[in-house]
């Protein structure tokens, strides 16, 4: 029972500690920034996990609900001056619309082909981006008015709480899914989508579910990506944003509960510590990351962390050793 | 009403830029159908295939004749250690297939900064093989350099061809493919076969770096873009076999050639990315595709 406290809930805690204290420990405003985009690209990760993760969709288009999120949140302040928690809910309320239109016919698809078509989608809403400039600003983006909450303004180190409580909300979230017959539900449609569907499992309504959950988690980081970078343009879309979102799931450790917290850390304090190799930055970054992945293939939260939700075989592994595999997951 | 030169013009354009989006979703598909592992470095091949042609043509002055065989044999060290010291490792320890194609991108990541401190960060001027000099066929223009990497395409269909369903080896590659452990069991050494269709893939797209190079220029970072056009010949084609992804990567290029001319270009992009999603949704393992994804 300890023993499954300490590999399980430990981590969380220990993240919530730092999380509140970070502010005492650290005073400049870039390192506060650099914490935030922690946070933020957690959020984010932990709508993948419960995508891909519990259920077993692969989608590379989730930069999409990042930027619409993040467009209809500064749109709606722009045009209509909505205050902060009415534009977070437009920018939500915009992702999630847009995620169940597209998830119906796309979630028909299956592994690789799924990917590719919610790449298809994102790439699509980055070419609208850019191009249509009269409304989304074009390369250049929009200007993000300073966040507002209650009439005050929000200084920085009530912005980093307000994203740190979100991102607590948002774990807690995610843990919640996964304990509930949602959870079990999506793991059952992962493993064998004809047997979930013979059990009682409403195979497409808790897919699109899925779908739309991590349409709420990806928006709710773009509009905080929005409101820390106060600006929106189309890199939010684009596809450096989901080469992001997979490495940090991966060396976060996928599927896993406190690993979008790891991955998301070391994707945003990596680069800090390479931009002084110069030219042998990309480089050194690839070498690091097949390294990492490579000894740590269950990523940070693998070491610790016993039962994880179980992993997916997206293709076949082509090794001998399916069966130890399968063994391991169970 | 199109004239039938126009059109041809058009079908001309379309053959050479979808030639070589087949060349990257065949050798992607040849990968991918012994190792089950999208290779998200397969682009970067095209790359290393231009850039060696300006280092060896242009730095070192070799002739043409010797540098080709040179970038292939570069492109096939390429490929090789990409499967040994990424795909294999990582299916040695049972990584999730997602982990993999994380592996292949480190590898995209490894080969843009290699590229970059050899080559640089500016667009390079890659030597020409055949002359582009413009040529006049039936009334149609063309350069040899075009007409060469469209029959190169077709060339190496019919190798692929040959080496798949003539040969012993051919059927131990697809044996592979469908249950690497059976295979074992029928006595094929399963990690040479994997090994074997890494580096051809990366000297298929050596040879189409080699060819498209004198069009695109070399660039560094040229690799991403070409590896996301032939993952899209792959499954708009079908994940069954190269051919399938050979036929996704031509529709490709005559749809850009088409969209292009009736359309703005400026809208050219999103429009075939839009085609490409309700084929999908009409076909949803891709044009010729088995029905692998849906039966799996």
């Amino acid at each position: 029972m300890s023993q499954h406290f300490m590999r399980n809930w430990l981590p969380a805690i220990l993240i919530l500690v730092l999380g509140l204290a970070l502010p005492v420990l650290i005073h400049s405003g870039f390192q506060l920034r650099l914490a935030m985009l922690i946070c933020i690209y957690a959020i984010f990760g932990m709508g993948f996990n419960i995508l891909f993760g519990l259920g077993g969709q692969l989608s590379l288009g989730q930069q999409a609900f990042f930027a619409l999120g993040a467009y209809a949140f500064a749109l709606v302040q722009i045009h209509f001056a909505a205050p902060l928690p009415i534009a977070m809910l437009a920018g939500i309320t915009v992702s999630v619309v847009v995620s169940l239109v597209v998830a119906i016919p796309v979630l028909r698809l299956r592994t690789h082909y799924l990917a590719m078509a919610t790449l298809m989608f994102a790439m699509i809403v980055h070419d609208v981006a850019v191009r249509w400039t009269g409304f989304t600003g074009g390369s250049s983006g929009l200007q993000v008015p300073p966040p507002v909450l209650f009439g005050m303004r929000l200084e920085r180190i009530e912005i980093y709480y307000f994203i740190f409580a979100i991102a607590v909300v948002a774990f807690l979230v995610q843990i919640f899914i996964k304990s509930t017959h949602i959870g079990r539900a999506l793991q059952a449609v992962k493993a064998d989508e004809t047997a979930a569907s013979s059990l009682g499992v409403n195979v497409v309504r808790y897919k699109v579910s899925a779908f739309m959950l991590a349409s709420v988690f990806s928006a709710v980081a773009g509009i905080l990506f929005a409101i820390v970078s106060r600006n929106v343009d189309p890199s939010y879309s684009n596809i450096g944003m989901v080469v992001n979102l997979l490495t940090l799931s991966v060396i976060g450790g996928l599927a896993s509960r406190v690993g979008p917290f790891f991955g998301a850390a070391i994707i945003v304090l990596a680069p800090q510590f390479l931009t002084g190799l110069q030219e042998y930055e990309t480089l050194i970054y690839g070498v690091l990351l097949l390294l990492f992945i490579t000894f740590l293939p269950r990523g940070i939260a693998g070491l610790f962390e016993r039962n994880s939700m179980p992993t997916l075989a997206l293709a076949q592994p082509n090794t001998g050793s399916t069966d130890a595999a399968k063994a391991d997951s169970t | 009403m199109v004239s039938l030169e126009t059109l041809a013009v058009l079908v001309l354009s379309g053959l050479t830029n979808g030639s070589v989006y087949a060349l990257v979703g065949l050798s992607l598909a040849m990968t991918y159908g012994a190792s089950r592992v999208i290779n998200f470095a397969q682009g970067e091949f095209v790359m290393l295939g231009a850039l060696s042609t300006v280092l060896f043509v242009t730095t070192f002055s070799l002739p043409m004749s010797l540098s080709i065989p040179l970038v292939l044999f570069v492109c096939a060290i390429g490929g090789f250690l990409i499967e040994r010291f990424a795909y294999r490792p990582l299916i040695k320890r049972n990584a999730d297939p997602l982990t993999v194609m994380i592996g292949t991108l480190a590898c995209a990541s490894i080969m843009t900064g290699g590229a970059l401190l050899v080559w640089g960060p500016n667009q390079l001027f890659v030597p020409n093989a055949f002359s582009l000099n413009s040529i006049s066929l039936a009334g149609i223009t063309s350069t040899p350099q075009q007409l060469a990497i469209i029959s190169c395409f077709a060339i190496s269909m019919l190798v692929i061809w040959l080496l798949l369903y003539r040969t012993h080896f051919g059927l131990a590659i697809r044996a592979v493919g469908v249950d690497p452990n059976i295979s074992k069991l029928m006595g094929i050494r399963a990690e040479r076969v994997i090994a074997f269709a890494f580096v051809f893939s990366a000297v298929v797209g050596g040879l189409a770096g080699i060819l498209v190079g004198p069009f695109l220029g070399g660039h560094v970072a040229m690799g991403l873009v070409l590896t996301i056009k032939g993952f899209m010949a792959v499954i708009l084609g079908g994940m069954g076999s190269p051919f399938a992804a050979a036929a996704g990567g031509i529709v490709i290029g005559l749809l850009e050639a088409v969209v292009a001319y009736y359309g703005s270009s400026f809208y050219a992009e999103p429009i075939i990315f839009g085609l490409i999603l309700l084929t999908m949704m009409v076909r949803p393992a891709g044009l010729l595709g088995e029905w692998e994804a849906t039966h799996k």
